[in-house]
């Protein structure tokens, strides 16, 4: 009992450390670091439309403002009465939640390791920086935690609902939802390495998809409602495929749509969307057996691959590495991975200053930090995956286990 | 008998002028000295169309055929073609000196090109495509880029350019506005402004129009204004301004000391026989003394000599010599009662935009700021803070100082519209900060020359309360967009392409291929054996 109490204290004093941060310079110095908040998180961009909302001009109408209108709403109280410092108590519901979907995934109430998860996310880098920036990418990672969390414990529709509206606020999200209901269905207990498929009951799958429709349709209709129209749509939603902001971003589309030929721009941005979807349903259906694994693979996929990343998003996938212990040993090549990382961490903060601050540096060095993060992170979901699925076979003296 | 055939000559050219009742041509030139040396010219030809309609109906337009006798068919063409009611044009080069030169003749003085125009809606084609034509219509007539201020550069302002004339009743018309600062005006748009003069430059006060002098100018613009006024019909006027600086034409002399043929290079040897009314007005000077040849005609009681020309047989050069053969640069008295300045601070994403209006006058002045900018400047009005002489006053909304009246933020590559309503307290400098963001644009958007930067246009400061001048105009801004690396699509296409692939390929990798146990020996042939087996 006591050593739980250390465990949470422990997760409280970085907690309370982490919200003085908060009180010193850098929050207005980060805020509006476009690595840390996107076109559709940045809070610059938020303030600008609940200005526009409450002085009668349509936010939508400009390509300033690309959130959704629930959201409007919501920063309307929010901003009005707590002032910026929302994200504070978020992202320790979110780190709350992680360490409960720890619990339940592996059965067990192993101290030290909570005191991992609650470190690892509270003091991410990756993490940390984009909520220090106000970036709605804070919540957007709480919010997909929060529903990671009520899947696992078998709660349909909180979860459905949290995962709806984040689909909202962030389409590519949407994508999670095969393996959340199927994490829904199934347990969330680890089967990495008893990887026996379940059986799937077909007739409860489709109502939970309905489910998940419904509030997604609700969500929408009260936005349209708040916003007044159905133009904030092609704003919010179309920007995710469209790409019209190009501002440089640790992802990989933007200096890829700067660069692009104007006649083939329509081409390349279907394959980039149509890139994202291919992944979900053969991961969603060889991962069957574990579904809550499924869904940190795709993240990571979709944090990586989606058209206006920050660091948030890869944070997240690099954090909940913390839930998986299990496949850490089976890593194939986790040095350069961690090596890549660190190489991009130093670089894109660097070259990015060099260009858009200084004005001295080249597009070039930062589109090639964003490469090799992107390389990092790739390398991490590959060898995340193979692990996954080589921890099924265990170990057989005298054998090793190759690919056919 | 010479005296007898140039009196039938001029009965003769002015039965021609009387017999052509429905247009009229007059023509005049006003000389103002400054300052500080230079000369203020202004060339104004007004040709006068006496109609009772501005446009023909769609209809009309096929059946009436189009003859005028002073108007210029080329431009009544296009009025009448894209129902232009009202039209101003101007391109102008350098940037008009308020404190120095005070207010100028023709309120339009913005760098480069700008275009407003009232046209009617309605008929089968939108307002749209009629100021898409007339735009390229006046591109092939000036020989400028018009063509240039596409829906990119145009806008709708709501308060600012009212219309100077009368719009005809029973059509709705829409103001198009939109700004080009990177034109520049040259001889090869004189060429074509001359063309459009009854007299060319071969008569009258166009024969001054020497465009060796005029482009050499410290400040010069031609404009294009056409309005309809209900009770004398459509009116062009078509304007040339020039500053120019006769202490440095004088070269080592530095003598402000001028004539026509010292400042233009030319004199006015004939008058334009058409013209009902030709005149040259000269400014008199109250301060410093001085002479003025040949003698005056008249004098107005402003204080303006008027030379008429109909009545003027000779060749006239009219010059103004100083007392003081030397000019003495004197520190500038500014009499403007109201001075703006606008400055662009900031990196190449995030920037501050702020103006500074001075009310030099004991009253309160209410005035319009009027902002656009190109598609890719996003302001956060969010952020927009006044100060009052250093004071801060708190941030908007709502704020007492500032009203915004009208705006339409950049949307798919429109420009961004601000019209705000400032009040200015009595002697006393108000500053509007607010935060400007510069988006990242593809490389096929950029202009060729892309590390040099954007021009920004002029921001327009309009009075409210009708005192002063109508329009002021800031500098231009020059704002630089961070650049990519022109050199690199395809390199950018092959490496983003590369690692989509190999991430694709190693996830199917996995995916697919099934795992087998192979049997292990010894550590040392390990790996040939597992080669064996994979093949």
């Amino acid at each position: 009992m006591s050593s739980i109490l250390t465990g949470g204290r422990l997760g409280v004093l970085i907690f309370a450390l982490r919200s003085a941060l908060f009180f010193t310079p850098l929050p207005a110095l980060l805020r509006d670091d476009a690595q840390l908040s996107s076109t559709l998180t940045s809070y610059t961009r938020l303030k600008e439309g609940v200005y526009l909302f409450r002085n009668g001009f349509d936010p939508y109408a400009g390509g300033v403002f690309r959130q959704v209108g629930l959201l409007v709403y919501h920063a309307l109280m929010f901003i009005a009465q707590c002032s910026a410092n929302y994200v504070v108590p978020v992202d320790g519901l979110a780190a709350w939640c992680l360490v409960q979907i720890w619990r339940i995934r592996s059965n067990t109430r192993n101290v030290a390791q909570e005191g991992l998860i609650v470190t690892v996310y509270l003091l991410h880098p990756y993490l940390l920086l984009p909520t220090l920036a106000l970036s709605t990418s804070t919540l957007d990672n709480a919010l997909l935690i929060l529903g990671l969390y009520f899947a696992a414990y078998g709660k349909p529709s909180p979860a459905l609902l949290i995962l709806a509206i984040l689909a909202c606020m962030s389409p590519p999200f949407a994508l999670l939802l095969p393996p959340i209901i199927l994490l829904l269905m199934g347990s969330p207990v680890s089967s990495l390495a008893r990887p026996i498929s379940p059986q799937i009951d077909y007739r409860r799958m489709y109502r939970l998809t309905a489910e998940f429709l419904l509030y997604f349709s609700v969500l929408t209709l009260i936005s349209s409602f708040v916003a007044g129209g159905w133009s904030w749509t092609y704003k919010t939603w179309g920007a995710v495929i469209l790409l019209p902001d190009l501002t440089p971003n640790p992802g990989l589309w933007w200096y890829f749509f700067t660069e692009m030929f104007d006649d083939f721009r329509p081409f390349f941005l279907m394959v980039f969307s149509v890139h994202l979807l291919i992944y979900v349903a053969p991961i969603s259906i060889k991962l069957r057996h574990d579904p809550l694994f499924a869904s940190f693979i795709l993240q990571g996929i979709i944090s990586t691959f989606k058209s206006y990343p920050t660091l948030a998003d890869p944070g997240l996938f690099t954090a909940m590495f913390a839930i998986f212990p299990e496949i850490v040993l089976h890593l194939r090549h986790p040095l350069p991975t961690v090596m890549l990382h660190v190489h991009a961490a130093l670089l894109l903060p660097l070259f990015h200053y060099l260009w858009i601050v200084q004005g001295t540096g080249n597009a070039n060095f930062f589109y090639a930090s964003t490469l090799v993060f992107g390389l990092a992170n790739a390398a991490a979901i590959v060898d995340a995956l193979r692990a996954g699925l080589r921890i099924g076979f265990g170990e057989k003296p005298g054998h090793e286990l190759i690919q056919r | 008998m010479l005296v007898l055939t140039i009196l039938a000559l001029q009965l003769a050219v002015a039965f021609a002028a009387g017999e052509n009742d429905s247009e009229q041509f007059s023509e005049n030139l006003r000389l103002r000295p400054l300052q500080d040396g230079r000369l203020s010219s202004t060339f104004e030809f007004v040709t006068i169309l006496r109609t009772r309609t501005t446009v023909e109906s769609e209809s009309a337009f096929h059946e009436q055929a189009q003859h005028y006798t002073l108007f210029p068919l080329a431009l009544g063409q296009l009025l009448r073609r894209y129902a232009v009611s009202e039209l101003h044009l101007t391109l102008n080069s350098g940037k008009w000196n308020y404190e120095s030169w005070g207010d100028p003749d023709y309120p339009s003085v913005a760098s480069g090109a700008e275009m407003w125009a009232w046209i009617a809606a309605g008929g089968g084609e939108s307002v749209d495509q009629r100021w898409k034509g007339l735009t390229n219509g006046l591109s092939g007539l000036l020989c400028a880029s018009m063509g240039s201020l596409d829906k990119k550069r145009t806008t709708s302002p709501s308060i600012a350019f009212r219309p100077e004339g009368d719009l005809p009743s029973g059509k709705s018309h829409q103001l198009l506005y939109a700004t080009l600062p990177s034109e520049n005006v040259c001889t090869e748009n004189l060429t074509p402004f001359i063309k459009m003069l009854p007299c060319k430059a071969k008569s009258g006060i166009a024969m001054l129009l020497n465009p060796h002098r005029l482009f050499d100018a410290d400040w010069h613009g031609m404009g294009v204004h056409v309005r309809w006024l209900a009770q004398e019909g459509i009116e062009l006027r078509l304007t040339f301004g020039a500053v120019l600086n006769p202490v440095r034409l004088s070269l080592n002399a530095m003598s402000r000391d001028w004539s026509f043929r010292s400042v233009f290079d030319r004199t006015i040897s004939r008058p334009c026989p058409i013209a009902t009314s030709s005149s040259i007005y000269v400014k008199l000077p109250y301060a410093d003394p001085y002479s003025l040849t040949p003698d005056i005609s008249r004098t107005a009681p402003e204080g303006v000599a008027i030379y008429d020309l109909r009545d003027r047989l000779e060749e006239l050069d009219v010059k103004m010599r100083w007392r003081d053969p030397v000019f003495h640069f004197r520190p500038i008295e500014n009499k403007q009662p109201l001075s703006v300045r606008r400055l662009l601070l900031g990196g190449q994403t995030r920037a501050d935009l702020s103006i500074q209006l001075m009310n030099k006058e004991n009253v309160t002045r209410q005035v319009l700021w009027l902002e656009t900018m190109p598609w890719f400047i996003y302001f956060y009005l969010h952020t927009l803070t006044a100060t009052i002489d250093g004071n801060r006053m708190g941030k908007a909304p709502p704020h007492s100082l500032t009203r915004i009246a009208s705006y339409a933020p950049p949307t798919d590559h429109k420009p961004t519209l601000l019209e705000c309503i400032v009040t200015i307290p009595p002697l006393s400098t108000v500053q509007l900060t607010v935060a400007v963001e510069k988006a990242s644009i593809a490389y096929t958007e950029h202009p060729p020359d892309a590390s040099r930067g954007w021009d920004l246009p002029p921001a327009v400061i309009q009075p409210l309360d009708h005192h002063g001048p109508r329009r002021i105009y800031t500098s231009t801004l020059l704002g630089d967009l961070p650049t990519p690396d022109f050199s690199m699509p395809y390199n950018v296409i092959i490496m983003t392409c590369t690692l989509v692939a190999l991430f694709f390929g190693s996830i199917f990798n996995i995916l697919t291929r099934s795992f087998i146990w192979v049997e292990v020996e010894g550590d040392d042939d390990a790996q040939d054996l597992v080669k064996q087996k994979t093949e």
